[in-house]
């Protein structure tokens, strides 16, 4: 069992993770603080809900980029209707309207998937432009800050806090219980259903998983709400953690949260992929990119150290796979005595 | 006295303007293993498809113990125990043994939820079922072929299964693990279960059949028990004539000073070892040998695609190296492989394109860009020169038949004028008809100056086209035949050999 | 224009060739040509100001470099790959030119001596654009890497050079005369348009006229068979990923002597997807697709950016409209594609 551990993916992307940290507070100690860590884990929050939604399409082999949009349209679209109503409460209905609206935006793409036998990728293309283009025309193009009271201290709760002689009061924002219940979810989804076991057969062999009688279409209309749930809730949860509402929330990130999946051990043909795996991608992706600043490279400078890191990191497996291709496969061969 | 499963009585079916079956009726007993026989397009593949409910019957009528059917829909056949065995084994490849086992008692139980226990217990109870132990963690991507095939058979077994369907099952398989299915096969046998077989390997069948059926042309014509039934007497039922090969023409091998093609003492890690020979020039030479024995690893270096590690190879008496296909091409070694429709054919391009892909460099006018009107001369002659029958060459090949399919590849080759031509399989799946030309192709090219490597397991088609035959086992060439000094019984016999390393 | 590795088949695209022109119409072409006049045709009947010459003029300043752009990413994804680094090669190309020009030209050089820094520049944008596409063909074709993650990783490579470089500031600070690429016209038409439709034509030639557009294609039809037919993937992939460069260096060219400014941001991966829309529009698949289908879609795509734009004036956020009416576009393309294909598995 321990072997298996060992073996996996995931454990290497761990070790990576490590060595990395370690490089990291070599070079400067203050990396090695409880602030950083909970730094890191605030900034990651959203990208682990909207990774943890994206995982189940990634492993039925489609890719998807429409939904940062959602998270969008849905948050923002929510706020400006409560605004307009005078809305004075607290969060909950927030989560609940956008929530039905991400459903419904999810619905969208898995409807056109499904029925209309289109690519997964094509499709979100198509929504991703419509649903940012209809949150800045119809709803409004502005960032807003008008928080409804009920909602401003949101930012601010913190499951513990202390005093970090650097920054001040930190602390772990309670909006990670989301992370582990949502987290817990997936898991559970991809591991204990039938229909999660079928998000695997469709990205391990898709005829096959038609014959052996797998309802393809409802299982990819339930990843895809499951994707549109879980961007509303991204979007929303951003919003109140940054206390604005911004129309065009990560327009430059699709990409970004796959990466974290792909690095998190998922196959970019499908088939494979953990929600441990995305986790750690998640964070090494968040790790790689705030703390670089602690290692005293240049500003301006880190985002090529980004760079090179992946490239060296997409590079690796397929040095690894080369490796294995010049080799014959004769049975019994005879060598000279 | 054995109880009848299955019968199919008057059972014919077309296809546009083809007749695929033509008024056959055939019984299943309990316990049976039936071998079904024949070349390609001679039915025996749509008569599996319609036990199996996939086709239904133009006309005819299908009795199952006491049910009449006339129309026969997949859910059904499984239901009265019908378990069709496909080529990609109905496996997922990312998921493990155990998973792919109880899959489909999850779904047909309408299971929501699961119980990785119980999935357990049931891959270890079908697993137990054959006798056999797989780690139910391993994941499927990992197995052998032998290995998948039996979890494929363990899963129908598990759907009760009273008549297993299986397409070609030892085309994958070693020679050890081909003994090891038909000792399964026949414990299946002691169960009562039944084994619906379609084989071209007349050698297997005479092994392992009870009862052999023979088409040819969508007719049934031969049924009857295997016993006493040679592979001589099968195969002048399946063709309809003898293979008299004596009535061939063959060409004549010229000696030259030097051999066209020679090979010193080539090697290959994992692929064969201290390989020596000659081709000479009009010459055909036949490579055979069992899966596994080194034969395609010797083609593939040949040709660029896995390339020897130490050995020499002369073209035309001066040395060459072959470091990759283009070596190959440049040095005028042109491939035609196994799989085409994988490694030969742009299904999706139009037929022109196909053939013309290896040459399209000769095609440029004096600017530099493709001189469309040659580009449509040079494919129209190919497939008027190679009888390729299409409306149009600007349909995609996918609109093939298999053996036009063929003649597309064979002729993107000839297109390029190369001085030796590797065929690997090349009338694997090819009509009976196609089958005779190609084979009177070869021959022929070898008279006009191509010298044909010819790697086939295919023995009546190596003794139609060769003038030499090397046998290969265990990556290294352990004897020679003279076409004109040997019989189909003897290679049949030295192919089977003993397993095992060659005797020096 | 399927993302996903497990290629889909194009259903029939039915070609014939017509003899005067010698140029291959296919029915993506049909449906695009007729999209193309139905909106317009609507957008002359609606907007008065739409047919001027201004409009026009405008409208033809601004779409080449998307469309260069759009050239850059199809080459790559008929080849069966993506580039998402092309804009980031933009930039980059757009970077270092701005940063040669702005550091060496010496303040009391002459007016032809600048238009030599200026050509010098233009040549480093292209190195640059060439060196993307090296890296890329190299991880690509020769290391293995999928093309979605290695473009993904030098996306970021490239741009980190550009911020490294300017230190995440604008350059900006060019002689006059660079302006004339992007803002003059010649014969009335503008300059970045006779570009771009130049290297359409380029395209055009390259990828259905020469023996290295045909390998191509057969190579994203299926690489394994244009292996095993002698083509040499490696060098073909090689050499697909330098034209994504250099036509990617070319677009950055343009926006910087448009916009007189080069910066490490223009754009963005919003920019990218842009042109991979485009593609999808216009049918573009491994082995098949047309650089006339993406002239045209580019063509649909800013006439309704410019007609919404005037039809919405003075509605605030009025040029946001045409993101939304590119994706509804983009939906009733696929479905229609969807009913054409079942129409003709039915013949």
């Amino acid at each position: 069992m321990l072997n298996k551990i060992i073996k996996s993916n995931e454990f290497v992307i761990f070790l990576i993770l490590v060595g990395l940290s370690l490089i990291v507070g070599i070079i400067n100690p203050a990396f090695f603080s409880l602030s950083t860590v909970f730094d890191i884990l605030r900034s990651s929050i959203v990208f682990f809900i909207m990774a943890f939604g994206l995982l189940p399409i990634v492993i039925a082999g489609g890719i998807d980029i429409s939904f940062v949009a959602i998270a969008a349209v849905t948050s923002y679209s929510t706020h400006m209707l409560l605004l307009n109503r005078g809305y004075q409460g607290g969060i909950l209905l927030y989560y609940v309207i956008a929530c039905g609206m991400g459903l419904l935006a999810g619905l969208l793409n898995g409807v056109l998937v499904t029925r209309f036998k289109l690519p997964v990728f094509d499709v979100s293309l198509a929504t991703f432009t419509m649903w940012y283009g209809f949150t800045l025309f119809f709803v409004g193009a502005t960032a807003n800050f008008d928080l409804p009271p009920g909602t401003v201290g949101y930012y601010g709760k913190f499951l513990f806090t202390l005093q970090d002689p650097l920054v001040g009061e930190t602390g772990l924002h309670e909006s990670i219980l989301y992370v582990i219940a949502i987290g817990l979810f997936i898991w559970w989804f991809l591991k204990y259903t039938t229909l999660g076991r079928g998000v695997f057969a469709i990205g391990g062999n898709r005829e096959v998983a038609v014959r052996s009688g797998f309802n393809i279409n409802l299982i990819m209309l339930i990843t895809f709400a499951i994707m549109g749930i879980l961007s509303a809730i991204a979007g929303v949860t951003q919003a109140f953690l940054s206390r604005y509402f911004n129309p065009v929330i990560f327009i430059s990130q699709p990409l970004d949260v796959l990466a974290a999946i792909i690095l998190g051990g998922a196959a970019i043909t499908g088939g494979r992929g953990t929600v441990i795996g995305t986790a750690l991608g998640v964070l090494l992706i968040q790790l790689i990119n705030r703390t670089l600043i602690l290692t005293g490279i240049p500003v301006e400078w880190q985002r090529l150290v980004v760079g090179t890191i992946l490239i060296l990191f997409t590079s690796l497996p397929a040095i690894r796979d080369l490796r294995a291709r010049r080799v014959g496969h004769t049975t019994e061969l005879v060598q000279a005595e | 006295m054995a109880e009848e499963i299955l019968r199919v009585e008057h059972v014919s079916k077309r296809f546009g303007g083809v007749t695929a079956l033509d008024d056959v009726s055939l019984s299943i007993q309990k316990g049976e293993t039936c071998c079904l026989v024949g070349e390609n397009g001679s039915g025996k593949s749509t008569m599996i498809k319609i036990i199996a409910g996939l086709y239904t019957p133009d006309e005819g009528d299908i009795y199952i113990d006491s049910h009449h059917y006339k129309k026969l829909s997949p859910i059904e056949s499984i239901h009265e125990g019908i378990q069709v065995i496909y080529q990609d084994f109905s496996l997922f490849p990312n998921l493990t043994v155990a998973e792919n086992i109880a899959i489909n008692e999850q779904l047909a139980k309408g299971k929501q939820l699961v119980n990785w226990g119980e999935i357990n217990r049931i891959a270890r109870e079908g697993l137990d079922k054959i006798h056999i132990d797989l780690p139910l963690d391993a994941i499927v991507s990992t197995l052998s072929t032998a290995d998948r095939q039996l979890i494929a058979i363990i899963k129908a077994l598990l759907a009760n299964a009273r008549i297993i369907i299986m397409d070609e099952p030892t085309t994958a398989l070693t020679q050890k693990e081909v003994a090891s299915l038909f000792k399964l096969i026949d414990d299946l046998k002691t169960r009562g279960i039944s084994t619906l077989f379609v084989s071209h390997k007349l050698n297997e069948v005479t092994e392992i059949a009870d009862r052999t059926v023979i088409f040819r042309n969508g007719k049934k014509v031969m049924d009857q028990d295997a016993k006493g039934l040679d592979v001589q007497t099968m195969e002048f039922y399946m063709t309809g004539r003898h293979i008299d090969t004596s009535a061939i023409t063959f060409g004549e091998v010229q000696e030259k000073a030097q051999p066209l093609l020679k090979v010193e003492n080539l090697h290959l890690s994992h692929g064969f070892f201290d390989i020596s020979f000659e081709l000479k020039h009009n010459e055909v030479l036949g490579i055979t040998g069992l899966l596994g024995s080194g034969r395609t690893e010797l083609a593939l270096a040949l040709f660029g695609e896995l390339p020897a590690d130490s050995g020499k190879i002369f073209v035309d008496g001066k040395e060459v190296k072959i470091k990759g296909i283009t070596d190959a091409v440049h040095h005028g070694i042109g491939y035609v492989p196994d799989d085409r429709i994988r490694e030969g054919l742009f299904l999706e391009q139009s037929i022109n394109n196909n053939i013309v892909v290896s040459i399209v460099d000769r095609l440029i006018n004096k600017l530099r860009l493709l001189n469309m009107k040659g580009k449509a001369d040079e494919s129209g002659r190919w497939i008027k020169k190679l009888d390729v029958k299409t409306p149009s060459g600007e349909l995609p090949v996918k609109s093939l038949s298999g053996g036009n399919q063929q003649r597309v590849v064979l002729a993107k080759w000839l297109a390029s004028n190369p001085k030796i031509l590797i065929l690997n399989g090349p009338t694997v799946g090819v009509d009976v008809g196609s089958k005779a030309e190609i084979h009177a192709l070869i021959r022929s090219l070898a008279k006009e100056g191509i010298s044909i490597l010819l790697i086939s397991d295919d023995i009546p088609e190596l003794l139609a086209t060769c003038h030499r035959i090397l046998l290969m086992r265990g990556g290294r060439i352990v004897e020679e035949f003279k076409r004109e000094e040997t019989s189909e019984h003897q290679l049949s016999t030295e192919l089977v050999g003993a397993s095992g390393p060659a005797s020096p | 224009m399927n993302m996903e590795p497990k290629t889909k088949s194009p259903g029939s695209i039915k070609r014939f060739t017509n003899p005067l022109k010698g140029i291959q119409i296919g029915n993506q072409t049909t449906l695009l040509l007729a999209v193309f006049i139905v909106l317009f045709i609507f957008f002359a009947v609606t907007e008065d100001k739409f047919l001027t010459g201004r409009s026009i003029t405008s409208m033809a300043f601004q779409l080449p470099e998307l469309g260069v752009l759009s050239l850059a990413m199809m080459v790559t994804i008929l080849t069966g790959g993506i580039n998402l680094s092309v804009n980031a090669t933009s930039n980059m190309a757009a970077v270092l030119a701005g940063l040669f020009l702005v550091k060496f030209i010496p303040p009391e050089a002459t007016p032809q001596q600048i238009g030599l820094f200026i050509v010098l520049g233009v040549l480093i944008a292209l190195v640059a654009g060439w060196l993307s596409g090296v890296i890329n063909g190299f991880l690509i074709a020769y290391v293995g890497v999928p093309p979605i993650l290695a473009t993904l990783a030098t996306f970021t490579f490239y741009t980190g050079i550009s911020t490294g470089l300017t230190g995440g500031a604008t350059v900006t600070g060019f002689p006059e005369q660079l302006s004339v690429i992007g803002n003059k016209a010649f014969l009335g038409i503008p300059i970045p348009f006779l570009i771009f439709v130049l290297l359409t034509i380029f395209t055009y030639f390259l990828l259905n006229r020469t023996s290295f557009g045909f390998k191509a294609r057969m190579l994203g039809s299926n690489p394994i068979a244009s292996n095993f037919s002698g083509i040499d993937n490696k060098a073909i992939l090689m050499r697909i990923y330098i034209i994504s460069g250099i036509l990617s260096a070319i677009t950055g060219i343009l926006t910087m002597s448009r916009t007189m400014s080069a910066a490490y941001e223009y754009g963005t991966t919003t920019y990218v997807l842009l042109t991979i829309l485009v593609s999808v529009l216009a049918g573009i698949l491994p082995g098949f697709g047309n650089v006339i289908d993406i002239f045209i879609a580019m063509l649909i795509l800013q006439i309704l950016s410019t007609g919404f734009h005037m039809a919405l004036l003075g509605i605030r956020g009025s040029s946001f409209f045409k993101d939304f009416s590119w994706g509804v576009l983009l939906i009733i393309i696929f479905i229609i594609n969807y009913f054409t294909r079942v129409r003709k598995a039915h013949e």
